[in-house]
């Protein structure tokens, strides 16, 4: 299917002189141009279905869209006939970029030492190589959140393009949320029960960290109005949170349970902070609160288990649910290596009650707005990043083959990991053994 | 009602199917995925005694029969699962020692992913060992009979099974432990000697037995019994199939010459990443094949497995099926099938096949499951679309005519939600 034809062997009639010809090398992230894709559906992610629509890509963003666009002489013909257009998705969490091969420390380098490291940025550390990353943008996603991971206050989350040359190229924003996990009891859900110190021992470490968390919020507010004021005192770790403490950028704050939900939205009130919930496996039982406040909820993957005591479609079911209670979300995956499944996972909610349609939204201008990047990304309007793919059908289908994906205007090939080497063994001679 | 109130609903919910039993079922008006038969458009089926009676578009619904309304759903053989390990008591894995072959899985009836197996349409489960030892356990093949006790969980028909395992899990390779606490083999080579060590062993026992059957000397001592030397007899005559968990080709390579060498054949490679690289040794060896559809990079030996894996290992001649390995997985199969459509283009049946006829082969239980034909069990999974369509999902799950799971009558999200707010109001009032 989707491998380039530059990895052909080129079959000459017998007796022919065979010419070797070389492998053409495609730039990995394709070249940036100007595109006019036409003939195809075009779903614009604000509720709009154009027909026998087109879109003009030039320097890099989407320079018209609609039933009548003119394009410049120059512009390359992308025919998208019988097919479909939609705004690139976005994996609203995962570690794809700082994470490789699962198992080996030196390829999952997402944790600093230490509880609380606001000023840790994932955004610096992105592998622009990465097979996963390549793998994740040939079905369509063209964004993600990379997130950095454990402590208390992990680092600071970027929303990153899935094609570039550079980090600075990847980013569409260098810091787009601070990761924060709701201290919590660490589980001991497999293996020997915990014993009563044990239990004591890891509520008061909870305790203790949360404890912690508000100390240093409290300072980091005093400082930024210190700073705000005129200080001239400069803290590294303060200064970093200042995005925060101002309200401009958002704390994802990872909680699961009811408690963990209504503890992060208690802080998020008493320090003014704009909060997101990440996980919220329980956020149906606060959905009002969450809908009446305007806190959005990046999803934690669909494809997990609910606990034992809950209805078994507890977690398919619950976007529906939010989204009914009025709940702004965003799909996750949680996973660099399936990052590019992330429609699969919207997929399941679809199948237990949340319309189709508000299922893309959750994928794409839903996440764009969440992280403030709705005016970059999200969906094909004027202006926005060239961010889209074609397809041959619906992308929550598992069926649907991704045929182009454009990203910052960039036609970018389907060449990756798997694509190579599917190539490599679908060719090889038969019956050799 | 309270929490606990709901809770002992549910509970009451997940113990309705023990109370019904098998009577005649009617399914009517549906579309039949028969898998061996091709669709059948506004079909019924009729099951009776726990079997497939009638299935057809022509065929009347007998009297007295419960008839089940198919209108706009789809109909499959019920879902089997070609590696699990839910519903085992205790650990999964005899760790001591590289080589455990008499060891024996329990089974434990208490799990609720079979459950939640069931309301993925899930019926039939190969329960594996973990992959701890060159060779682990012996397997144990269920049927989703949710709410019975153990011994009634066991597909009576399946034959034995064994787990093998190479690679990176049997060596220790990723562990942290020091060295010290390391055991042979720690290498792939090491694991190659270490299967050719022991089976060498197993035929001298076997042949000590042998002679000392064939004797006619009065005053000959028996051997002594070693259940773990019998055991590998067992597989190399064939008794005992074997399911190798593998991920490199070299390593899959290496047990299919290492298993011609001594007279046997690998019945079905486990996990089997890099199976598309070695697909034609595999059909000429006659080894089937059990995969993850998009499981990949989670380790080394991860770093080369491909979705495409499934649809070359198929067009090579291997029989196919996608496994679970997951109480999470198990609840979706039919999502994880669909991607050997997306990945190297297979026809929807070869792809429905990887989830119902060829994990029945690979369990040795095709000649009662995987496919919807006369006389087989009416183990079955309605949707309510089709199942590789984006919004479907399982209404109900029948196995051997009896509805096991019934999402009208399950505790969901929606039906908790319902209780919750007519207790608020009541509180009101």
């Amino acid at each position: 299917m989707s491998a380039s034809t530059g990895f052909l062997p080129l079959f000459l009639a017998a007796g022919a002189l065979v010419v070797a010809t070389p492998v053409r090398a495609q730039p990995q992230i394709g070249e940036e141009g100007t595109f006019l894709i036409r003939g195809g559906t075009i779903v614009t992610g604000t509720g709009e279905r154009i027909e026998n629509g087109s879109i003009l890509i030039q320097d890099g963003r989407i320079a018209a869209v609609g039933a009548n666009v003119q394009a410049p002489a120059e512009a390359t013909m992308v025919d998208a006939a019988g097919r479909f257009v939609y705004p690139g998705m976005i994996d609203a969490y995962t570690p794809l970029g700082l994470s490789e091969i699962g198992g080996i420390n030196t390829m999952n380098l997402r944790s600093e030492l230490g509880e609380f490291n606001p000023h840790m940025r994932a955004v610096v550390a992105l592998n622009v190589d990465s097979e996963m990353m390549a793998v994740t943008r040939a079905n369509g996603v063209t964004n993600v959140l990379t997130t950095p991971s454990s402590g208390v206050i992990s680092g600071q989350a970027a929303l990153v393009n899935t094609a570039g040359w550079t980090w600075e190229d990847l980013a569409v924003r260098t810091t787009a949320a601070y990761v924060v996990n709701w201290p919590r009891e660490p589980s001991f859900r497999f293996g020997e029960p915990p014993s009563e110190a044990q239990t004591r021992a890891a509520r008061e470490q909870a305790e203790r960290e949360t404890r912690e968390l508000k100390d240093m919020l409290r300072t980091a507010q005093q400082y930024h109005r210190a700073r705000e004021a005129g200080s001239t005192e400069w803290d590294q770790q303060y200064e970093s949170m200042r995005a925060l403490m101002s309200g401009q950028t958002p704390a994802l704050v990872s909680a699961d349970t009811e408690e963990q939900i209504r503890g992060a939205i208690a802080l998020a009130d008493s320090f003014g902070l704009k909060v997101i919930i990440y996980g919220g496996n329980e956020a149906w039982k606060v959905a009002d609160e969450l809908a009446e406040k305007a806190i959005p909820v990046v999803l934690g993957s669909i494809m997990s288990t609910p606990e034992t005591d809950e209805p078994y479609d507890a977690i398919y079911a619950q976007p529906g649910v939010l989204h009914r209670a009025g709940v702004k979300f965003a799909f996750s995956t949680g996973s660099a290596a399936n990052s590019r499944h992330v429609p699969y996972h919207a997929a399941l909610a679809v199948a237990y009650g949340l319309p189709a349609d508000a299922a893309i939204q959750g994928l794409t201008l839903w996440p764009a707005q969440i992280f403030g990047a709705d005016d970059q990304i999200g969906s094909i309007e004027v202006g926005k990043l060239g961010n889209l793919f074609i397809a041959t059908g619906d992308p929550l289908d598992i069926r649907t083959q991704v045929t182009d994906v454009f990203i910052k205007g960039r036609h970018v090939p389907p060449d990756d990991r798997h694509s190579r080497f599917y190539e490599k063994y679908n060719g090889r001679p038969k019956g050799q053994n | 009602m309270n929490r606990t109130g709901i809770l002992a609903a549910t509970a009451a919910l997940f113990c309705l199917a023990t109370a019904v039993s098998a009577q005649d079922v009617a399914i009517r008006n549906a579309t039949i995925l028969t898998i061996t038969n091709g669709t059948i458009e506004n079909g019924t089926i009729v099951v009776r005694d726990g079997r497939i009676a009638e299935v057809g578009s022509d065929v009347a619904v007998p009297s007295g029969a419960t008839v089940i309304d198919g209108t706009g759903m789809y109909v499959l053989p019920g879902l089997i699962d070609a590696h699990s390990h839910m519903a085992i008591e205790g650990g999964i894995n005899e760790g001591s020692e590289s080589v455990t072959p008499e060891v024996i899985l329990p089974i434990r009836d208490d799990d609720n992913t079979i459950y939640r197996a069931l309301a993925g349409g899930v019926t039939s489960a190969l329960l594996l060992h973990g992959s701890a030892n060159t060779i682990g356990g012996q397997a144990r093949v269920i049927k989703m009979r949710w709410g019975r006790e153990a011994d009634e969980l066991v597909f009576e028909e399946a034959p034995r099974f064994v787990k093998f395992a190479l690679g990176e899990n049997v060596t220790r390779a990723s562990s942290d432990a020091p060295d010290s606490d390391r055991r042979y083999p720690k290498s792939r080579m090491g694991v190659e000697q270490l299967l050719r060590w022991w089976f060498t062993e197993a035929r001298e026992y076997e042949a000590e037995w042998k002679a000392y059957e064939e004797s006619n000397d009065r005053n000959a001592v028996p051997p002594r019994k070693d259940l773990r030397l019998q055991a590998l007899v067992d597989i190399m005559n064939g008794d005992i199939k074997v399911q190798a968990h593998s991920y490199r080709s070299d390593e899959i390579l290496m047990l299919m010459r290492v298993a011609e060498d001594f007279g046997f054949r690998i019945w079905t490679f486990q996990h089997v990443l890099e199976g598309y690289k070695i697909a034609d040794e595999m059909a000429k060896h006659g080894a089937m094949a059990s995969t993850f559809a998009e499981n990949w990079g989670y380790k080394v030996e991860a770093y080369d497995a491909i979705p495409h894996n499934m649809a070359i290992m198929a067009d090579r001649g291997v029989t196919v099926s996608v496994n679970s390995d997951s109480g999470e997985r198990v609840r979706r199969l039919y999502q994880e099938a669909a991607m050997g459509m997306k990945y190297g283009g297979m026809d929807e049946n070869e792809a429905l096949k990887m989830i119902t006829l060829n994990p029945a082969k690979q369990l040795g239980v095709e000649s009662r499951v995987g496919s919807i034909e006369v006389g087989k069990d009416a183990d079955l999974a309605i949707f309510n679309g089709h199942p590789f369509a984006p919004a479907s999902r399982v209404e109900k799950t029948l196995v051997d005519g009896v509805v096991y799971f019934d999402r009208e009558q399950a505790m969901t999200l929606e039906k908790l939600l319902q209780a919750q707010t007519r207790v608020t109001t009541e509180d009101d009032r």
